[in-house]
């Protein structure tokens, strides 16, 4: 083994403080170590060369480089041994600058010997390092959609016109979702079908869409690159390739009149019957609830489409991405019992509205009071019937309905101009591109806005209804006459989101929508790599935003399979197969169901494993093997870390790479100074330290022991920070047990923005531990006692 | 008394008046309780809804704005309007204790002596009688011509009962209350 050992100066930044000469002088002599170099800037170019040809010419063959953060300059290093013919994964960085010479400016001698400690610890991993190799699987470039409204069918066109095949999975027999049925849409006025139809069409005749009516997915099995998918197809009784859509030929020989569900009810259709005029594919269906099988449609029928015989097909396809589209449901009225939503027929739903508005709706368009069949002269809206409102479970903001219910008012004053209206609302929320000129253009023309939440809709004794409020704004407990109530329901996620969480193995919120990765920063990237939602499936939002979602999602899933092939992170775990007992403890712990015990063996996804090492942690036979951090790896740092007790009180730190290793640079790069007790060891989680770790730094000498991750709830891999807790928790009373303070084990949750409160909390670790005494001192006592 | 003592004095002092002001804190008390006013949105939906608010002057929104911004709340009249008959709380979006949060302000109240003549006299009366509205002739009268005794078979009968009730009512200062 031949190590070249490498300390920047970083000018002066590292130099100031550390005497890089002692240094240079006590490395020299440590095993293994054939070169050893100093540099004022080992990442300007001069610096990356000369390691480049010492590698050559000193034939080296594993690199330490002690200088800044890993964060900073891995990548640059391991590019240099990658270009000097080396594999890139020989690389050791010692972070001798954010966590040493920054943060101890008045000890340089301490720090000195910190900085040796810590490269002696480097060495040690560096010794154990595996020449890794990337791997590489073929990706299949088709992608399936699930849900064809409208932020599917915008994903679906996206990733066709870029070369890209899409299946898409639609329940219902036609596309267009609930858009389809809306009569206009805000803010731009515009008609809801004439903007969706043409893109409805686009759907069916791409050539690289394939369209699936009438069907839902029921088993998702494999990874991001090559999902198989079971789709069932349930039968339409109207063949797609025959059925000419003229609907008039089988509908009116029809016998059995139904209630139409695109008209939630309100008109009637047949048992056979096209969906909605501008339906995708044009092809009549038999609502199998309804159809009494007389025949009439069948001899009817001039182009032989009908097929009483047809049964459900189930349909295998593979695909490499998947975008979940799956939409929403309206909020059920008649769950808000004092609005007599389903008791008085003159309360109807914003939705019921669109409908009575939409020309090809069940009064052709001609707003009716139902009860009168009269054009409306009164006319309220209820805002917030199912959102903001936690007696039916949905604290949540539906954001639509205010700009909806505006729209809707705005349309019944252009079509009938003697009409009153009054929106009664708690806070009108209309955020968004031309929104708030859209909610001044509604007051300008003259509708009434009423601050207050309606308590309750009434019938008084000339059964005209009347609404119950407090005018919060003049605080007058008010009553009014209305002829017609419209209830602005909010959206829930719908009923089958339970079915699709377990077939794709997604995780939901506590408002039953689908999670993300990130609620901020991955809006559309679920937990499951390769899986993708948009539009209201990850929550309530408004056309644009679903649109914005649809063509984000698809951007995300060309992003995935643009070149075909992925890579396999080398940080994934492995099980050695010879180890395993297949006890499945692994299997829990992974809450990302990448690992699976089957025949009795664990076998993890290695492609889409985010090497997080909890389940490694937790492994009882220690068959878990972190490809880039085994516990050889970290054993032999923390030996390194207690071999020489430098310093009194010792900690060893396990800090999690994204918040508190961060964390600890941020400090550095504050200046924020602690003491120089900490020997720190990065982990990809706080989830990966292994029970063991912590026995050995003790059995080494160390008198404390830090595992510090993401703050609770906060984790990168989500809940692999609670493993970790658990597992140290119950550590602390074994260690009680065993007679050691339970105390020198310390845990911390800090995020990666809480520099301060890192090192105060290393300051107060540090006097602690003084109290407590060296380690064993508590045992000497107790032996005393005894 | 030497400074140590001062000193532990000073502290008895400084504990007990936090706490007395804690005690008098209405905020304070609701946190205690566990009921939760601050995420009130002003929706109006309590107001709405309220059966005493179509005749009276109470406003349950109103007051519960007044309870979360100022101890003032003690002194609102309206604070005694309420029926407590539970429609807000029923109906809060929010899912606040609405009607919780009143009957402990009006404890608070009490216990610092705001309450009406009305109160008052109701607290003598059960103080004396053992009942908030205690038998009169008229009654008397009507139970005999009924067939009934005199008294019923409460403490208006039984001397030795009224004695344990005045008891405890006395370990509980009720007559604190009316003395303030």
């Amino acid at each position: 083994m031949r190590i070249g050992v490498y300390i920047c100066h970083c000018g002066l930044n590292i130099a100031h403080v550390i005497n890089v000469h002692s240094l240079l002088e006590k490395i020299s002599k440590l095993k293994d170590v054939v070169l050893v170099k100093d540099l004022q800037f080992m990442c300007s170019d001069s610096g990356q060369d000369s390691i480049a040809e010492d590698i050559r010419t000193h034939d080296l063959d594993h690199i330490l480089v002690a200088a800044c953060s890993p964060k900073l300059h891995e990548p640059t290093f391991r590019r240099v041994l990658q270009k000097a013919g080396l594999n890139k994964y020989m690389l050791e960085m010692v972070n001798i600058r954010e966590q040493c010479s920054w943060v101890h400016m008045e000890e340089p001698q301490l720090a000195t010997q910190k900085a040796f400690d810590l490269i002696r610890m480097g060495l040690a991993r560096l010794k154990l390092l595996d020449p890794l190799q990337i791997k590489k699987v073929s990706a299949n470039k088709e992608v399936l959609i699930i849900g064809g409204g409208v932020a599917g069918i915008e994903a679906a066109l996206t990733l066709a016109d870029s070369g890209y095949h899409v299946h898409m999975v639609e329940k219902e027999p036609t596309i267009g979702g609930k858009m389809a049925l809306l009569n206009e849409v805000f803010p731009t006025n515009d008609c809801s079908i004439c903007v969706l139809a043409p893109k409805m069409t686009d759907v069916q005749q791409h050539p690289s869409i394939d369209l699936l009516t009438m069907a839902e997915v029921s088993e998702v099995r494999g990874f991001a690159g090559n999902f198989q998918v079971t789709i069932v197809k349930k039968p339409r009784y109207v063949i797609e390739d025959k059925c000419k859509g003229c609907v008039d030929e089988c509908a009116r020989v029809c016998p059995v009149e139904i209630p139409n569900r695109f008209d939630l009810g309100m008109g009637r259709t047949k048992a056979i019957n096209m969906p909605i005029p501008q339906a995708v594919p044009q092809v009549t269906y038999i609502d199998n609830d309804y159809c009494v099988g007389c025949g009439l449609c069948l001899q009817a029928c001039p182009a032989d489409a009908i097929d009483y015989n047809m049964k459900e097909e189930t349909i295998s396809i593979k695909v490499g991405a998947i975008v979940l589209a799956s939409g929403y449901k309206p909020f059920d009225a008649a769950r808000k019992e004092e609005y007599g939503y389903g008791v008085y027929s003159d309360v109807i739903t914003n939705m019921e509205l669109e409908r009575l508005l939409n020309a090809s709706g069940p009064t052709r368009g001609k707003v009716l009071v139902p009860s009168t069949g009269q054009i409306p002269k009164k006319v309220a809206f209820i805002q917030c019937v199912g959102s903001r409102d936690e007696t039916v479970g949905n604290p949540y903001c539906s954001r639509v309905c205010c700009m909806s219910a505006m729209k809707n008012a705005q349309l019944l004053k252009e079509r009938y101009h003697d009409i009153e209206i009054t929106i009664h609302y708690i806070d009108i929320r209309a955020a968004g591109e031309m929104y708030e000129e859209y909610y001044i253009r509604s007051q300008s023309m003259g509708i009434d806005f009423i601050r207050g939440k309606v308590a309750e809709v009434q019938q008084d004794l000339n059964s005209k209804l009347f609404l119950r409020f407090e005018d919060t704004l003049s605080s007058e407990i008010r009553e009014e006459n209305y002829d017609l109530v419209v209830l602005s329901t909010g959206m829930e996620a719908p009923d089958d989101a339970d079915k699709i969480s377990r077939v794709l193995n997604l995780s939901r919120r506590t408002d039953r929508f689908f999670a993300t990765a990130h609620p901020k920063m991955r809006p559309v990237d679920s937990h499951v790599k390769g899986i993708y939602v948009a539009g209201c499936a990850s929550g309530p939002k408004e056309i644009q935003a679903a649109i914005a979602q649809g063509i984000a999602a698809s951007a995300k899933a060309m992003q995935l399979l643009s070149r075909g092939e992925l890579e396999t992170d080398p940080q994934s775990a492995h099980v050695e197969e010879e180890k395993c007992i297949g006890c499945k403890i692994c299997e829990d712990v992974c809450q990302f169901g990448k690992i699976k015990v089957n025949n009795g063996k664990a076998i993890v996804d290695e492609i889409s494993c985010y090497g997080c090492g909890a389940c490694s942690a937790s492994c009882p036979t220690d068959a878990i093997l972190m490809y880039n951090s085994t516990d050889e790896q970290i054993l032999a740092q923390v030996r390194a870390a207690t071999e020489v007790k430098s310093e009194f009180p010792l900690i060893v730190a396990f800090l999690c790479n994204w918040c508190s290793y961060t964390c600890a640079d941020l400090a550095g790069v504050s200046r924020i100074q602690y003491p120089t007790n900490i020997r720190v060891i990065r982990v990809m989680c706080a989830g990966r330290v292994d029970p063991g770790f912590v026995l050995e730094a003790f059995k080494g000498g160390a008198d404390g022991v830090l595992i510090a991750g993401c703050r609770l709830g906060e984790c990168h891999y989500i809940f692999a920070n609670y493993n970790a807790k658990k597992r140290m928790e119950i550590l602390q009373g074994v260690l009680e047990d065993i007679g050691i303070d339970p105390h020198r084990l310390k845990m911390e949750w800090i995020s990666a923005a809480e520099g301060e409160r890192f090192a105060r909390s290393i300051e107060s670790f540090v006097d602690e531990l003084r109290e407590i005494g060296p380690i064993g001192s508590e045992l000497l006592e107790g032996h005393n006692d005894g | 008394m030497d400074d140590w003592e001062q000193f532990i004095s000073n502290r008895k002092y400084y504990i007990t008046e936090k706490m007395i002001m804690k005690e008098n804190n209405v905020q304070e008390q609701l946190k205690e309780a566990g009921i939760d006013i601050l995420k009130c949105m002003q929706c109006g939906m309590c107001s709405g809804s309220c059966p005493s608010g179509r005749h009276t002057s109470l406003n349950v929104r109103r007051l519960i704005r007044h309870a979360i911004r100022s101890q003032d709340v003690l002194e609102d009249e309206e604070l005694w309007m309420c029926t407590t008959c539970y429609n807000c709380q029923e109906r809060c979006p929010r899912c606040i204790d609405i009607v919780d949060a009143i009957l402990k302000i009006r404890s608070i109240a009490a216990h610092k002596g705001i309450i009406l003549p009305e109160h008052k006299q109701v607290i003598k009366l059960l103080l004396e009688y053992g009942h908030a509205v205690p038998i009169d002739e008229a009654n008397m009268k009507k139970r005999e011509e009924l067939g009934l005794e005199r008294f019923p078979e409460t403490v208006h009968k039984d001397i030795e009962a009224l004695n344990e009730v005045k008891k405890l009512l006395n370990v509980c200062k009720l007559a604190d209350i009316i003395d303030q």
